[in-house]
């Protein structure tokens, strides 16, 4: 397809000229951090909370060719990606974006801007219409239909309003993610038990979503992201919910499992939080990316 | 698989339970239409049988008065066999013919009444082959002819022809019906489908982002409808085997001597017929219904 740029073949000058990129193509090997041994911390057994996860010699070792980044290993990279939806709408425009392995970044803007766009391209919800999307080594547009499962198991979606199912426990919650992805049953109890522990829930493991705070609701979906080991966790806005105090624990907790080694991406609207931590921030204004550097919200949206 | 298998059927018993009232009317309408169905086939496949019986048999038929002298019948028989058109005449007595009845009677499983009697109420008769079934020339006024010897003379080609011309017009209107009250049984299975689709409808989201397969979002609701299918033709066969001796009897009621009923063979071709027409209606409709939530 001629005209699908590829990011490989992407001069390091085509990233789009804002001030001080936090990350370029020559910056991301250095940023990149081995993410092995990430959950053993908390999980006594990770082969059964990574279960199909398969090894991947690609990740073990850098790209033959040192000058040029092997951007598989980034765990999300879009580069020059529009998206124009069938009524005409242009969502994103010209979007350059590299999430690398183990990165915490905020992504910020007005409603509208493209940020419910951009998630949706990286659970492959959505095709972007030019350029090109590689989320944990995978290229979206090339991927198959019957792998777009796969890809979404690599990925923890947390959502403003939970969606948690009201008919069952906490624990069948966050079961109900390996349950139906095909995980045999012996192994979902354990797994579980572990994604609950991570977030704190042990003890709430028979309640129903109506019986928990919101806190503790989120906390279940964040769980329920979780058990199937992700690469990335996606946030979007996980705190609209919330009280201060509670988005502090949502917080806290998105935080330790990237220091753990999940790439974290969270969406929000929530300039204390985004300005108290000094991390990346790319904040996307009527589909393009305007800004993309640490620290600070600088506007108000 | 097997985790597969047994969440599918779970969830399939689950989403039937759940939305009782739906899949209840759906499964009243598929028995309907079975039962539609399999009386078509019965009736169709009884028409057939004594359309071979008839077409087997004699082509003209004279029965006799009792009591005629035995040389009046001769000479009638050798008159009828001269007739260039005649293959060849067979005389049946009285005893030949009330064995030949007990023997069909026996055959169908119905009580021998005949013995009850304390006469032999069946009548001898002349049975005439033609050379071609459709030339009858003379046999049947010859047959007249004489006074007081037949009774009655059966043309069997005209039973044929009406048989057949009952037969079609029967297969053509019951095959319409039976296509309507389908595509009706079809609306209604994918309508209780969707319904539960629909009742389910944030799992069928989450389910898609933890990234179950497609197979996970759809068999279970395949499998809903199949449950609809063959809970449908359980009831049916149900109906039709309390219902078998009633037919029956109706059937050779109707048809008089014609052997009419449940064969062997063709309650396994119904069996199979009805639990196959009940699967397929209710796996497509449900398939129908899932097509659109599936990855796009």
């Amino acid at each position: 397809m001629p005209s699908r740029g590829r990011l490989t073949d992407a001069p390091v000058a085509s990233v789009p000229a804002v001030a001080e990129p936090y990350v370029t193509f020559s910056h991301l090997r250095a940023s990149l951090r081995p993410r092995a041994g990430a959950l053993e911390a908390v999980a006594p057994a990770p082969s059964a909370l990574t279960p199909d996860r398969p090894a991947d010699p690609a990740l073990a070792r850098p790209g033959a060719d040192a000058t040029i980044p092997d951007l598989r290993h980034a765990a999300i990279a879009l580069h020059d990606v529009t998206k124009v939806y069938p009524n005409g709408k242009r969502a994103l425009i010209e979007v350059d974006l590299v999430v690398p392995e183990g990165d915490f970044i905020f992504l910020v803007g007005p409603s509208g801007a493209g940020k419910s766009t951009l998630i949706k391209l990286l659970i492959r919800d959505e095709l972007a219409t030019t350029g090109t999307v590689l989320v944990a080594g995978r290229d979206l547009a090339r991927l198959r239909r019957r792998h777009v499962p796969h890809l979404r198991r690599e990925i923890g979606i947390i959502f403003q309003d939970f969606k948690l199912l009201p008919s069952k426990t906490v624990h069948e919650n966050v079961g109900f993610a390996l349950e139906v992805t095909g995980t045999p049953r012996r192994e979902v109890g354990p797994a579980v038990e572990r994604a609950l522990a991570l977030v704190g829930l042990s003890a709430q493991a028979e309640q129903r979503p109506n019986q928990l705070s919101g806190g503790e609701q989120q906390r279940t979906a964040i769980a329920r992201a979780m058990v199937h080991g992700p690469r990335i966790i996606i946030a979007d806005e996980p705190t609209g919910n919330l009280d201060p105090l509670i988005s502090w624990e949502i917080i806290q907790l998105l935080l330790r499992i990237n220091e753990l080694g999940t790439t974290v991406l969270m969406a929000t609207h929530n300039a204390e939080v985004v300005t108290a931590l000094r991390k990346r921030v790319v904040a996307l204004e009527e589909g393009r990316i305007v800004r993309d550097e640490v620290g600070g919200y600088h506007r108000q949206y | 698989m097997l985790s597969f298998l047994a969440f599918s059927v779970r969830r399939a018993a689950q989403g039937f339970w759940r939305n009782r009232v739906m899949s209840l009317a759906a499964t009243v309408t598929m028995v309907l239409m079975l039962v539609l169905l399999s009386g078509l086939v019965l009736v169709l496949s009884g028409l057939e049988a004594g359309l071979q019986f008839v077409e087997s048999k004699v082509e003209v038929q004279a029965f006799l008065n009792d009591g005629v002298a035995p040389e009046r019948v001769a000479r009638l028989q050798e008159q009828v066999a001269a007739l260039p058109e005649v293959a060849t005449v067979t005389h049946t007595s009285k005893e030949e013919a009330l064995a030949d009845w007990r023997a069909q009677q026996e055959a169908q499983g119905r009580p021998d009444l005949t013995g009850l009697t304390g006469t032999n109420p069946i009548p001898a008769s002349l049975n005439v082959k033609l050379k071609d079934p459709r030339q009858y020339g003379q046999v049947v006024e010859i047959l007249k002819a004489p006074k007081g010897v037949v009774a009655e003379v059966l043309e069997t080609q005209r039973v044929v022809d009406a048989l057949v011309a009952i037969t079609g017009v029967l297969r053509t209107v019951g095959l319409g019906v039976m296509l309507m009250v389908a595509l009706t049984v079809l609306f209604i299975v994918v309508n209780t489908i969707r319904m539960a689709v629909m009742a389910r409808a944030d799992e069928i989201e989450i389910m898609r982002l933890v990234g179950a397969s497609d197979a996970f979002i759809r068999w279970p609701f395949i499998l809903e409808g199949l449950l609809v299918g063959l809970l449908g033709s359980l009831v049916t066969l149900g109906i039709l085997a309390v219902a078998a001796p009633a037919i029956s009897q109706l059937g050779s009621t109707v048809l008089r001597e014609i052997p009419v009923g449940f064969d062997q063979r063709l309650g396994e071709q119904l069996v199979l017929l009805v639990v196959g027409a009940g699967a397929l209606l209710g796996g497509l409709g449900a398939t129908i219904s899932v097509r659109s939530y599936l990855i796009k």
